[in-house]
């Protein structure tokens, strides 16, 4: 079984090498056209990735690797992400690396500008906004409402859609096209967007998802977003860079462009004066995956909220033992929630 | 509440629904997608008090005395093309029983996915973006979505509060075969969280997951779409029944869906009795 897995693992990652090629070779490729006669991105797609969103220090000087090098990353990375201690059988659910789709990447960070690959500091007035809003978010280790704990019981808006960020599963997309339309619908909490080609100018009301513009740039769909609402955040998930809000003066400019017949380059630059001195860009590979995708109902009989609000009470009154969080994240038998907390900690 | 009153409603709203306006309706040809299926694109919406109440009904006061004339029923001569709902007899005692406790019951008070068809007819606009194998439905209401699969012939491959949705064309006509619905919260853990059945309104008309519906769409003009359901769920009811209505374009510019998440609105609702102030 293992040795199975290993042989689909290095056949899949000699095929996803080739197909998704330097940056060089883009532009070669003609997209199909859908009836309207704009280029066809319709279908199921996955941005799962094993490359860090940010790159690591030591490859500072060093935005690509050779074939080979991104092969053995993807590999490490791989054979990491399986050494969790899980309740399941991640095969059972089509949640194995293999059966997700992801693919190696030239690539070593997803952060291709500034040069470094790294996110250019918060501002100072961005410092003390987020140092005060991280103040008033918890009051303590124990859930007090359902507003608490964005990470898992929060079913209003799953801000890892929009800017697309990496997430351990539930990365995959789904694209229908009309004339007039794109429609992005994301597996994360069923999240949609549907982006007018019409040239219509930007409203004024503050969404979560934020108001999408698209036009058709030759074979590359342009997206620009505004108006996001300052009550959410961006980044911040397990293994990304903390958590900013998003002020009234962010901006999203993304390009989508289909690369091969199994493969969109997204690339996305974030502007927001108050939070950062320049902007800066991210290219995320999207390989095809085969559908379909099922709903994903977050709100309806919210387990998680349940639970962790009802336990946190319990634990208040005594009559439960302290949450497992908070028991020693270096103890082996660690579940994958304590090793999180434990990365988003170290990262702060 | 019942009687004589009722049944005239009831033929008054059939005949009201078979007869489309002049100039409009069967005879008229859709314009057409690049390729070549009548254009559904567009946003649509119900005017009507169906999400009110799917049967004829009288005005009534509202279930929360504060509320006031804001959220009093206003009457409706329904949509029902066959009805009343053919209960089973067991199953309409459980109907008065839902009605009764409708704002504990109601999955529209949690904010929970509206299914099938009742998404189609609740009072915020859907948008219909349209390519030549899949048609995506969305309801302002809590962002819900439905993916239909023109000549799809998948069957559902899990219960879900959307529903699993073939298409196909049939001339001027979509025909959407949708099964494969969760009829309550399965395992719910906490009876605030917890929606026994589904409602198809705010009066307790209810399916479980036996619920199979046909929808039948098509154009009857610029700006008006025809929009019949049949609803079969052998558990609850007696036989498939029919609802009929038109829906309207919206045809401000630039209309946009708006993000109604009112997943937001509810949290101290649902979960108030285990958090702390």
């Amino acid at each position: 079984m293992r040795n199975l897995m290993v042989a689909a693992i290095v056949a899949l990652v000699v095929a996803g090498v080739a197909a998704q090629g330097p940056p060089a070779a883009k532009g070669t490729y003609k997209a199909p056209r859908t009836a309207d006669g704009q280029p066809d991105f319709q279908g199921y797609w996955t941005n799962l990735t094993y490359t860090p969103y940010e790159r690591p220090k030591e490859l500072a000087n060093k935005p690509f690797y050779t074939e080979k090098e991104a092969i053995d990353a993807f590999n490490t990375a791989v054979a990491e992400s399986q050494n969790q201690v899980v309740h399941y059988v991640n095969s059972d659910y089509g949640a194995t690396p293999v059966q997700t789709g992801a693919k190696p990447n030239l690539r070593t960070s997803l952060v291709i500008d500034p040069p470094d690959g790294r996110i250019p500091p918060l501002i100072p007035e961005a410092q003390k906004r987020e140092a005060a809003r991280a103040a008033a978010e918890r009051g303590g280790p124990l859930a007090r409402t359902w507003r608490d704990d964005r990470g898992t019981v929060w079913c209003v808006f799953h801000d890892r859609v929009v800017p697309a960020v990496v997430a351990p599963y539930g990365s995959n997309f789904h694209i229908v096209q009309s004339k007039d339309y794109v429609v992005l619908t994301y597996e994360w909490n069923s999240e949609h967007r549907v982006i007018p080609l019409d040239g219509r100018p930007h409203g004024t009301v503050p969404t979560y998802i934020g108001d999408s513009r698209g036009r058709w740039d030759g074979d590359t769909l342009v997206v620009e977003t505004t108006n996001f609402t300052p009550k959410r955040t961006f980044l911040g998930s397990p293994g990304m860079p903390g958590a900013v809000s998003m002020t009234r003066s962010f901006t999203l400019e993304e390009r989508f462009t289909r690369t091969g017949d199994d493969t969109i380059v997204h690339t996305y630059t974030v502007e927001d004066p108050a939070t950062w001195a320049r902007p800066w860009t991210v290219e995320m590979p999207m390989h095809r995956i085969k559908g379909p995708m099922l709903e994903y109902a977050c709100n309806e009989n919210n387990v998680d909220a349940f639970t962790t609000l009802r336990n946190a009470r319990a634990q208040e009154a005594g009559k439960l033992p302290p949450p497992d969080r908070v028991r020693n994240v270096d103890d082996p038998k660690a579940t994958v929630i304590q090793r999180e907390q434990k990365s988003d900690g170290a990262k702060k | 509440m019942k009687g004589a009153s009722i049944s005239a409603l009831v033929l008054a709203a059939a005949l009201v629904v078979a007869f489309p306006r002049a100039g409009e309706g069967q005879a008229y040809r859709a314009p057409r997608t690049a390729s070549g299926q009548p254009d559904l694109n567009g946003f649509w919406q119900a005017l009507n008090t169906a999400n009110w109440d799917l049967d004829a009904h009288e005005a009534a006061a509202g279930p929360v005395l504060q509320l006031g004339a804001a959220y009093a029923v206003p009457p409706g001569p329904g949509v029902l093309v066959d009805g009343p709902i053919p209960y089973k007899p067991d199953a309409l005692a459980m109907k008065k029983k839902y009605a009764a406790n409708a704002l504990r019951e109601d999955s529209e008070v949690k904010c929970y996915l509206p299914g099938v068809p009742r998404m189609m007819y609740m009072p915020y606009p859907v948008q219909v973006v349209q390519s030549a194998s899949t048609i995506v439905m969305m309801s302002e209401f809590a962002t819900a979505i439905r993916t239909i699969y023109v000549n799809g012939t998948t069957p559902p491959p899990a219960d879900t509060w959307m529903g699993w949705s073939n298409g196909r064309w049939d001339g001027e006509t979509l025909v959407i075969d949708s099964k494969g619905f969760l009829g309550s919260t399965v395992g719910a853990l906490d009876e605030e969280g917890a929606v026994h059945v589904r409602f198809l309104d705010r009066a307790g008309n209810y399916h479980t997951d036996g619920l199979h519906v046909v929808e039948r769409i098509r154009r009857t003009g610029p700006d008006h779409l025809s929009y019949q359901a049949t609803i079969e769920d052998p558990n609850v009811y007696t036989r498939p029944w029919t609802i009929s209505m038109p829906l309207y374009r919206r045809v401000e510019p630039n209309m946009r869906l708006g993000e109604f998440r009112c997943e937001e609105f509810v949290g101290d609702l649902v979960f108030g009795k285990y958090q702390k102030k």
